[in-house]
């Protein structure tokens, strides 16, 4: 059972009807992918190419037009399925005169968590989403990144084996954006398998075992994050001290062997990591 | 499942106590029952309690029936339109389960709004009773008596009509895309119901053509008669009145009809994109 994929989707096509006229617009186009057990996946792609609405018919929000898919072995979205699934939806709303705490035990009793066993799943859904002390106040009092690790707590409260998350950094700034990146990478360490569709790519390149890229409906490329970003054709070394003679007696080395240097330039630090090196702390 | 559904109806009731429209609704008809005292002296030759019971359940009839339409609607559309409608539904909550405890919830509401009128004009009635039993013995005539347990039994009956009318929302807010066409849709069903006695009357007569009874037959089954709840003014003024049995009949047929209305309801909303 635990060999079967968390999500398999199989020739998976959906279309909307829009308009009066009800013109026919394909949003998922004959889609095949799978989601092993364990691993964090990511969905990527521009907006509106369709990886929200794959993870809706996956988790029988959305009825898909024609394929499959199976989610934990399931061949629907069973409410057993979805009992060990989390989903944190693109820019989440929730209730605004709960209280943070009030909305994931809420989410806690719909997700089937014993009467008994509410409060401490509620604690520790607090605490993975370092929300333990804004639980107190009202949800609608909350800035962006609050918002969004009070959904990733609701999305985890029932300990799920899966955890769907639909744009979680979308609208929060880097720091928080390197905070929810470490929630993903404690949930991974806990065996969790996690899909995540996001805009940021440094993040997804950090935390992501395996992508997917989707445009216009279409699945273009999916594969382990090592193996789709490695350029097979090329190979870079990192050099310290290298004088200008030194430099000339490489490439004359490397030209008698037949391989040219194309490109000597400084390695460069991201624009994230300057960022984070530089502000430190949350705003929230 | 029972707990899925009544954790939705709770946090749906607290969600509807906190909006406007109900406070600005219950503050007109309580403005509205409130007025009768003063206006009291144009009675149009009807007696005084009876005038202030008429208007005092006409305010809970006309304000309770756009609440009951428009309430379930509005918090329908929320929780779709603020996508707080997906997060709870990638749970394993049932479509029906979703939809029952938003219907529970309102009612929950609706109860309070009823509850709420229904003291004051008992309060109101109360209140004058005993002054129009003074004038009526001092004219030698029968003076009128307030039944209380008319008065519940009429609460309980607008409860259950509010209830059918919210279901009857519910229903095509399932199955309709906007709020406005909901409320609109909706609203025009709960006139359709007000006015189905007189089809049943129509149908009660041998004349007409086939085809004209067909039609009638089919307006008085699919549309509940809802016009059959507004008895307040017999059941606590002249409780004799009414025939034996007749409480119980609408009790047990409004249950029927809220089983089949939300049975529609909970089918036409699991074929809904969310």
């Amino acid at each position: 059972m635990t060999d079967l994929p968390a999500i398999s989707v199989t020739d998976l096509t959906k279309d909307f009807r829009v308009g009066i006229r009800g013109v026919k617009l394909r949003a998922v186009d004959n889609v095949t992918f799978s989601i092993p057990r364990g691993q964090v996946f990511g969905l990527l792609g521009p907006n509106g190419c369709g990886k929200s609405t794959t993870l809706k018919i996956v988790l029988g929000l959305v009825p898909a037009t024609s394929g499959s898919f199976t989610l934990l072995g399931s061949a629907a979205a069973t409410p057993e399925a979805r009992a060990r699934t989390g989903f944190l939806p693109e820019a989440p709303y929730f209730h605004r005169f709960l209280t943070g705490r009030e909305l994931v035990r809420y989410c806690a009793r719909l997700s089937g968590v014993p009467a008994e066993r509410v409060e401490s799943a509620t604690d520790d859904a607090l605490a993975l989403a370092d929300m333990t002390e804004a639980g107190a106040r009202r949800v609608g009092t909350y800035s962006k990144g609050m918002l969004q690790r009070i959904g990733l707590a609701q999305a985890v409260v029932h300990d799920p084996e899966l955890v769907v998350l639909d744009e979680p950094t979308a609208g929060v700034d880097p720091v928080g954006s390197a905070a929810i990146g470490r929630m993903i990478g404690a949930m991974r360490a806990r065996g969790k398998t996690i899909v995540l569709c996001s805009h940021l790519l440094g993040q997804v390149e950090q935390v992501c075992d395996r992508v997917a890229i989707m445009d216009r409906g279409r699945l273009v490329l999916e594969g382990r994050i090592d193996d789709v970003l490695a350029r097979r054709d090329a190979h870079q070394i990192s050099v310290e001290g290298l004088t200008p003679a030194a430099r000339a007696a490489a490439e004359e080395a490397l030209a008698r062997h037949g391989a040219r240097v194309t490109s000597v330039e400084h390695p460069r630090q991201t624009l994230e990591d300057l960022f984070r090196r530089l502000v430190t702390g949350s705003r929230d | 499942m029972l707990t899925r559904i009544l954790w939705i109806a709770r946090i749906t009731f607290l969600e509807a106590l906190r909006q406007r429209f109900l406070a600005f609704l219950l503050v007109l008809a309580a403005g509205f029952t409130l007025g009768s005292l003063p206006l009291r002296s144009i009675d149009f030759g009807h007696g005084e309690l009876k005038f202030l019971a008429d208007l005092g359940f006409g305010a809970l009839l006309l304000f309770g029936s756009v609440l009951a339409v428009v309430l379930p609607a509005q918090l329908l559309y929320a929780e779709i339109d603020n996508r707080t409608a997906l997060t709870l539904l990638a749970k394993p909550v049932g479509r029906g389960e979703f939809l029952l405890g938003k219907f529970l919830g309102t009612w929950a509401v609706l109860g309070v709004f009823t509850g709420v009128l229904t003291l004051l004009v008992g309060l109101i009635l109360v209140g004058r009773e005993p002054m129009v039993a003074a004038r009526a013995l001092s004219l030698q005539l029968t003076p009128p008596e307030v039944d209380l347990w008319g008065l519940c039994q009429h609460a309980l009956l607008q409860w259950l009509r509010l209830g059918i009318v919210a279901a009857l929302a519910l229903l095509v807010g399932a199955l309709a895309q906007t709020f406005l066409y909901t409320v609109v849709v909706g609203s025009m069903a709960v006139l359709a119901g007000q006015l189905v006695w007189i089809a049943q009357d129509a149908l009660a007569r041998p004349d007409g053509s086939p085809l004209g009874r067909a039609g009638l037959w089919v307006t008085t089954r699919l549309f509940p008669n809802l016009q059959g709840y507004n008895i307040g003014e017999p059941l606590v003024l002249d409780p004799s009145s009414v025939p034996e049995g007749t409480v119980l009949s609408l009790v047990v047929a409004a249950i029927a009809y809220l089983a089949v209305i939300l049975l529609l309801a909970c089918a036409a909303f699991r074929r809904r994109e969310i």
